[in-house]
């Protein structure tokens, strides 16, 4: 079984818009949505739920008012002021390391498991298995969360033997991202032609080097931007990372995801992107 | 007042719509800071040279094997599993610390003590004649970035004017960045995903009880369903800035976007308006 990611490091580059055509194209996969706390993938896959589950990670502490004697020790040693003047926990702010509840002198704090979303196994096109999941807004743990994904989706590529999993990432290169690159055998890295796509393309594949990944690059809307679109090129050429392809700006794919609809289901979307997933495949089998 | 621009999906717009605000509204004493650390982007658009670094450090323990006896207590206080006791050592998974401070307080040999990890840095660059820019910029390789968000925060806080170009998404870094904001402008697009990360960022606003308003980006007339989640929600729709290819080829290639859409100018100080009338 190997694993392709799917990252960008800016967010808006076009890396749903693509991973779903991808899945689409693939003959067998598992899919997975790696952006647990703004989850796209099944807006486009609309998988048929198979089943859903609680996710609960961490704890909450909650203050005894009764047990209280209000000496002010958890507020004073909190370091993320979850705890207010009158003793309240604040959950959001609460990390749940339990210091409070360790050095309380009357033991008036319990910490409470805290349940931060869910995850899901889904099928698509009555084939694929989907895996993916919502962060409850303000959780932490996005990245004990893309591991949860991560974990059931590679048991049921053991299990229904399966060779190949195909995963949308989140943005950014904080812990989801991280999280989300743990055992993968290739990441296709998919910028746009800006400053800021280029920008953060270059921190994620510092981070994807730290983590001793190998990697290709796709350029989308390369032609909003040529000049900008062949530094790219040039930096992937200069740094050993091949080409998967160029793609247009094209308003097929902008009116596709305008209708929820994965753009590879379109043909001429489908014959431009064939290519492209040959040079993954093929990249895939040396890595 | 603080207006914090946050939008759930990336790529929406936010810093092209912070950076505006702040070009139109700022004067010397205002401040923009770029909370989106893992990929901070303001600076790219604002172009000017950063003059002073502050390095960002957060707390790590730090184990003296002289006094340690291995007695296994801190691993079992870490509620992160960042402290793992082997028979002759203890090891540290620094990514997975939270910072607590838990462990060196309340290890019985006293021989943990915290020593500062840096984790990323606070670049200050000058504008001309309109403040600021604070930037956050996280290590690469570094998971946790709402220390260096607080961080961030926590500097200029008299400043009059001051806008937080927030990070995608509705995780702990995008509530550490709108948190104590007086509004929080929400930057959409007209499109499936827009809609479904912007009702995650509406439950978050008010979660914190932030008032919020909504700009539309690359608009296109159609607008039922976010009319329809604005109805629902009360947060208004403020203003919307037309689909133009030349805006979005201008922005990508490093032109002013005030110059490829001159109306932008008026859209903004629109808002802006109507941001202090909710807030008077």
């Amino acid at each position: 079984m190997k694993e392709i990611l799917f990252i960008s490091g800016k967010g808006g580059t076009g890396k749903t818009s693509l991973t779903s055509s991808f899945i689409q194209l693939a003959d067998n996969c598992v899919a997975c949505d790696y952006d647990v706390d703004a989850s796209n993938l099944p807006i486009l896959l609309k998988p048929q739920k198979v089943s859903s589950h609680d996710f609960t990670a961490g704890y909450t502490a909650h203050i005894d008012e009764e047990s209280c004697i209000s000496c002010g020790l958890c507020a004073e040693l909190c370091r993320f002021d979850a705890i207010s003047d009158e003793f309240q926990v604040f959950p959001l702010s609460c990390e749940g390391c339990g210091f409070c509840e360790k050095i309380c002198p009357v033991q008036a704090i319990t910490m409470y498991p805290r349940s931060s979303g869910h995850w899901a196994e889904g099928m698509f096109n009555q084939k694929h298995k989907v895996f993916f999941a919502d962060l409850r807004p303000g959780e932490e743990n996005s990245g004990k969360l893309v591991a949860q994904v991560k974990t059931m989706a590679r048991k049921r590529a053991d299990t229904e033997p399966t060779p190949l999993i195909i995963a949308d990432g989140p943005p950014g290169i904080g812990c989801a991202v991280i999280s989300s690159m743990v055992e993968v055998d290739l990441i296709v890295l998919v910028t746009e032609p800006s400053l800021s796509g280029f920008h953060d393309l270059q921190r994620v594949y510092q981070l994807m080097q730290l983590r001793g990944i190998k990697g290709m690059v796709i350029i989308n809307k390369w032609d909003l931007n040529p000049n900008i679109s062949q530094e790219i090129e040039n930096w992937a050429l200069n740094n050993g990372l091949p080409l998967a392809g160029k793609i247009p700006f094209s308003n097929i794919i902008v009116q596709s995801i305008a209708q929820a609809e994965i753009p590879a289901t379109n043909p001429v979307i489908r014959k431009m992107l064939f290519p492209l997933w040959e040079n993954i495949i093929e990249q895939l089998t040396v890595v | 007042m603080q207006i914090a621009v946050a939008s759930g999906k990336g790529g929406t717009g936010k810093t092209l719509v912070s950076t505006c605000l702040l070009r139109i509204l700022g004067d010397k004493n205002s401040v923009l800071i770029d909370t989106d650390v893992e990929e901070p982007n303001a600076g790219l658009v604002l172009m000017q040279p950063t003059q002073k670094t502050t390095s960002v450090s957060r707390f790590v323990p730090e184990i003296n094997p002289e006094y340690c006896n291995l007695c296994g207590e801190c691993a079992e206080i870490c509620n992160f599993n960042a402290l793992v006791v082997l028979s002759d050592k203890v090891l540290l998974f620094n990514e997975l610390c939270h910072s607590c401070g838990a462990c060196a307080y309340l290890c019985p040999q006293r021989a943990i003590k915290e020593i500062e990890h840096p984790i990323g840095v606070i670049e200050e660059a000058q504008l001309p004649g309109y403040g600021t820019l604070l930037t956050g910029r996280l290590n690469v390789g570094e998971a946790q970035s709402p220390p260096l968000i607080k961080a961030a925060k926590s500097q200029k806080a008299a400043s009059a004017l001051r806008i937080i170009d927030c990070p995608p998404g509705t995780t702990c870094a995008m509530i550490e960045s709108i948190r104590d904001s007086d509004y929080c402008l929400l930057v959409t697009e007209p499109t499936p995903f827009g809609l479904h990360d912007l009702e995650l960022s509406l439950e978050a606003i008010e979660m914190l009880n932030i008032p919020g308003g909504l700009v539309i980006n690359r608009w296109q007339g159609e607008e039922s369903e976010l009319t329809a989640l604005s109805d629902k929600t009360g947060v208004p729709i403020l203003g919307r800035i037309p689909f133009s290819p030349e805006l979005a080829r201008a922005y990508m290639q490093g032109r002013d976007p005030l110059e490829a859409m001159p109306s932008l100018h008026g859209i903004l100080t629109d808002i802006f308006n109507q941001i202090k009338g909710a807030l008077s």
